[in-house]
């Protein structure tokens, strides 16, 4: 068994950095704990739920997908080569990892998304079993568990009270991360704390058949109320991986960049010639909704939603997605009586 | 390494020609002979590419040429922002970047034989004026074809060289028409609304094929009309045009329901779009 | 009677006379407080007040699903109520009806100009927080390269998610200068570049207007410490101008106004 002691998880990310890792890790930043890239002197801090999901290191807030050299009216294509470095994500939470899982088959359902693969390829998930939770957190209402491992490479557990960690490789990368770090490994036995308790808050399945049947619910109209149309929730999401393309540039050059974007902005679905087919925020949070509990089901056998609980953390209405999923699974219930 | 689905191929502009206000037409021909191949080894018509200037960005059309002339591929837009405009702004000789083809298409080789009814309203004939070519290029593989097209005034109507000779062939029925008042004094065509034209002209529905593309507005009115004549929802085609950016299934913008419509369609039959949820479209 | 409960009262009776169709107020979910929306004197029951409820609800005025429900009441604290007052003043508004609550008291319901003279008596100095007054010190003694470099570092965190705007009841522009493209004003890229510009004019265009009330800092997924921004253009403008937003509906925007005694220092 491979053991760290609680508070030498700068050691590790150190250890790694030197192996040539980049280091991702929850650092503390200002009243949050941030997911960022980890440098010397930097301390960890694994105990909140970082604010930010892994996302952005896999699949970048903003990304070069194509350059041009300009010239007068003309242009030439140049080298845009994805940015993938050998990565080490250390103490990512399972919810984070299995979220991961998911965005493979957006990006490989039918077209291939070189960088992402790259990047996934290149990276090594150290999922962190969670000790504690908040009252946002429901991974096990949508599959998953507070030491769930899918997607993650490597585990990290906290034993003998919180006061050392086991670390556990899952497969190849895991195994090579584990060899990279062996300076700071010991080997020895320690008694692995409990998971922390997430109760189960709504059946999943009901949220799915009831999205089926209500697209249109006087829910929808409700929630748009409330709802003020930015675009927290979907950015702090780890699932949620839609979208823009956009050109900028200079006059002797152009880039074309792949920058998130979501469904909850008035713009997301506005045609040029004015007519918009989700006019209202109402529009909007059924789409959230659907989308995350019944057309990624329907396409891709899964949830969109592995419960991390941040959306619903950051929303400035304090709006949350379980709250509704609850909501909507009670409805179910009682009209079954 | 390069993302390899958003590396676009170069074209050349070899032709442009204005159809409407607004609109125009432009032949553009691959730079590089192996981006053409592989272009007409998987393009069937009812796809779509993504055609765009560096610096201002990419925009989703129809490809409006159809896959039997093989030389080059034609689009029609219509100027509505900053990418069309600077599309637009391009002149012969100069290039544009584009990727596809993208999408399904028509299934028109299981109407051999059939008659086609083809229903369109202003910009929505470039969709299927590919396959109107690709119909008439093949003579003796299919029916006959009626062709009803609409716009706002005469000067909107798209293609006014093509209309001429398809009215003057023996094998196209062509009705065209314009909105009430956007006639001139020496329109010869229809007068009134293409759902009220199209039921006018009543092209028989059984057995035949419908495709229709225009306005949402002229679509909802449209649909019923086929209906009445006999046509099958199955047999009624139409061609969504949602919002696009990456055209490859990822970025989300053009989602309805669980369809992708830039992968699953664009092309529809009635009888899919009535599982859909409506409103999203 | 609690605060909470004559809350309720009021928006009930609202309701019932048919002065408000809907009435915003606060609700709790958890532990949290969410914005309730009551439109059946039946269903005022969610509604509460306490210390915990921070949301600026000024905001839901600007929502086309809420100006087509017809006369709304709003349950505001002070902050509410000069969000209101400012958006009066820019003529978004021209009547109010609110449930004024104070952190010591509630003053029942009151028109705009009933909000008006109770800011003014009441809460005409509404100072903000020592720990931000101590940050802002804290940034004012920084060197510019210090100060560049903790912008710097705060602005990369920004996601252009705009939450921010979306909470601030002030940003009501139909279509905001980052959505503009013909031509592109602001780089949509959430990196370095756009996002100077995009907190910058963010910022500009509250000077004046800007009353404080910490909804965009609040809203920020990425903790960005949006008040030092708005605090420093908020003592800049009281200092040029004399002026503190939200108190007189019939107030001349500062920067859309000029006066004769303005100081013309800053021009050479």
């Amino acid at each position: 068994m491979k053991i760290l002691d609680a508070d030498k998880l700068p050691d590790l990310a150190a250890v790694l950095a030197a192996a040539g890792y980049r280091v991702v890790a929850p650092v503390r930043d200002g009243a949050q704990v941030r997911m960022a890239e980890w440098k010397p002197g930097l301390a960890i801090d694994a105990g909140p739920i970082p604010a930010n999901s892994v996302k952005e290191f896999l699949f970048p807030r903003c990304e070069v997908i194509a350059r041009y050299s300009l010239d007068g009216d003309s242009f030439a294509p140049q080298p845009a080569p994805v940015d993938a470095p050998k990565t080490a994500v250390l103490a990512v939470r399972p919810c984070d990892a299995a979220a991961m899982v998911a965005l493979d088959k957006v990006f490989n359902w039918e077209y291939r998304d070189d960088a992402w693969n790259a990047r996934r390829e290149a990276t090594t998930l150290v999922a962190l079993v969670c000790a504690a939770a908040d009252d946002e957190c429901f991974c096990t209402s949508v599959g998953g568990a507070p030491d769930a491992r899918l997607g993650a490479d490597a585990v990290l557990r906290c034993a003998d009270g919180a006061s050392k960690f086991i670390l556990e490789a899952l497969g190849e990368k895991g195994q090579a991360l584990l060899a990279a770090a062996a300076g700071v490994l010991a080997d020895g036995d320690a008694r692995p704390d409990p998971p922390a308790s997430v109760p189960v808050r709504f059946d999943s399945k009901a949220v799915t058949d009831w999205c089926g049947e209500n697209f249109e619910s006087p829910l929808w109209r409700d929630l748009g109320l409330a709802c003020l149309g930015c675009g927290s929730c979907a950015y702090a999401c780890p699932v949620c991986h839609c979208f823009d393309i956009q050109d900028e540039g200079t006059r002797s050059e152009a880039v074309r960049l792949r920058n998130w974007d979501t469904c909850g902005l008035a713009l997301f679905t506005q045609h040029s010639g004015g007519h918009n087919p989700r006019p209202d925020q109402a529009a909007r949070w059924r789409q959230r909704v659907m989308h995350k509990f019944r057309y990624f089901v329907e396409r891709f056998g899964g949830l969109a939603c592995t419960g991390c609980g941040r959306c619903a953390r950051l929303c400035p209405a304090r709006l949350a997605i379980s709250q509704v999923c609850r909501e909507i699974d009670e409805a179910r219930k009682a009209a079954a009586k | 390494m390069t993302i390899a689905i958003y590396q676009s191929a170069m074209m050349n502009i070899v032709l442009a020609r204005d159809e409407a206000p607004d609109v125009r037409t432009l032949r553009l021909q691959f730079a590089d002979e192996a981006d053409r191949v592989r272009f007409f080894q998987k393009y069937r018509v009812g796809m779509f590419g993504l055609y765009g200037v560096p610096g201002a960005g990419e925009s989703a059309f129809c490809v409006a040429s159809p896959p039997t002339r093989t030389g080059y591929v034609e689009c029609t837009f219509r100027r509505t922002g900053r990418v069309t405009a600077a599309i637009r702004d391009r002149e012969v000789g100069q290039a544009v970047t584009f990727r596809g083809p993208y999408g399904n298409s028509f299934p028109i080789e299981s109407w051999k034989g059939r008659a086609i009814v083809f229903i369109a309203g202003g910009i929505g004939l470039p969709p299927i004026r590919s396959v109107i070519w690709n119909v008439l290029d093949r003579p003796g593989d299919f029916g006959p074809v009626t062709i009803v097209y609409g716009a706002r005034t005469v000067a909107d109507l798209v293609y006014k060289d093509e209309l001429a000779d398809w009215g003057a062939r023996p094998d196209v029925k062509l009705v065209t028409a314009v909105d009430p008042g956007g006639e001139t004094p020496d329109w010869k065509g229809q007068v009134g609304f293409v759902p009220f034209v199209l039921d006018h002209a009543a092209p028989p529905g059984a057995g035949a094929v419908a495709l229709v593309c225009g306005p949402p507005i002229m679509i909802k009115f449209t649909l019923p009309v086929l209906l009445k004549l006999g046509f099958a929802p199955k047999d009624v085609y139409t061609t969504l045009e949602n919002r696009m950016k990456c055209g490859v299934g990822q970025c989300g913008r053009c989602n309805v329901g669980s369809t992708y419509v830039c992968r699953d369609g664009p092309v529809f039959t009635l009888d899919q779009l009535r599982h859909m949820p409506a409103a999203d479209m | 009677m609690s605060t909470s409960e004559a809350i309720r009262a009021d928006a009930a009776r609202l309701l019932a006379e048919g002065r408000a169709k809907l009435v915003i107020g606060y609700r709790a979910r958890g532990p949290h407080r969410a914005p309730a929306f009551v439109s059946d004197p039946a269903g005022v029951d969610v509604l509460i007040y306490d210390n915990l409820c921070k949301q600026n609800l000024a905001v839901y005025l600007r929502k086309p699903e809420v100006r087509s429900r017809g006369p709304v009441a709003v349950v505001a604290p002070p902050a509410v109520m000069r969000s209101l007052v400012v958006l009066a003043a820019e003529s978004q508004l021209t009547e109010a009806t609110v449930l004024a609550v104070g952190p010591d008291a509630y003053h029942g319901v009151l028109d705009l100009a009933g909000a008006a003279a109770l800011l003014k008596e009441k809460y005409a100095d509404l100072a903000p927080s020592p720990e931000l007054l101590e940050a802002l010190a804290k940034l004012d003694a920084m060197s510019p390269q210090e100060r560049a470099r903790f912008w710097t570092d705060q602005f990369a965190k920004c996601t252009r998610c705009y939450a921010c705007r979306a909470a601030c009841p002030l940003c009501y522009c139909a279509r905001c200068i980052v959505e503009k493209n013909v031509p592109q004003w602001i780089s949509t890229a959430a990196a370095q570049h756009g996002n100077f510009a995009w907190q910058i004019i963010r910022a500009f265009h509250q000077a004046g207007r800007c009353t404080l009330c910490g909804a965009c800092e609040a809203a920020c997924p990425q903790g960005i410490p949006l008040m030092l921004l708005n605090l420093a253009l908020s003592e800049e403008v009281a200092k040029q101008f004399g002026e503190k937003p939200g108190y007189d509906p019939a107030a001349k925007p500062v920067i859309g106004s000029w006066k004769p005694d303005d100081d013309q220092g800053f021009v050479r």
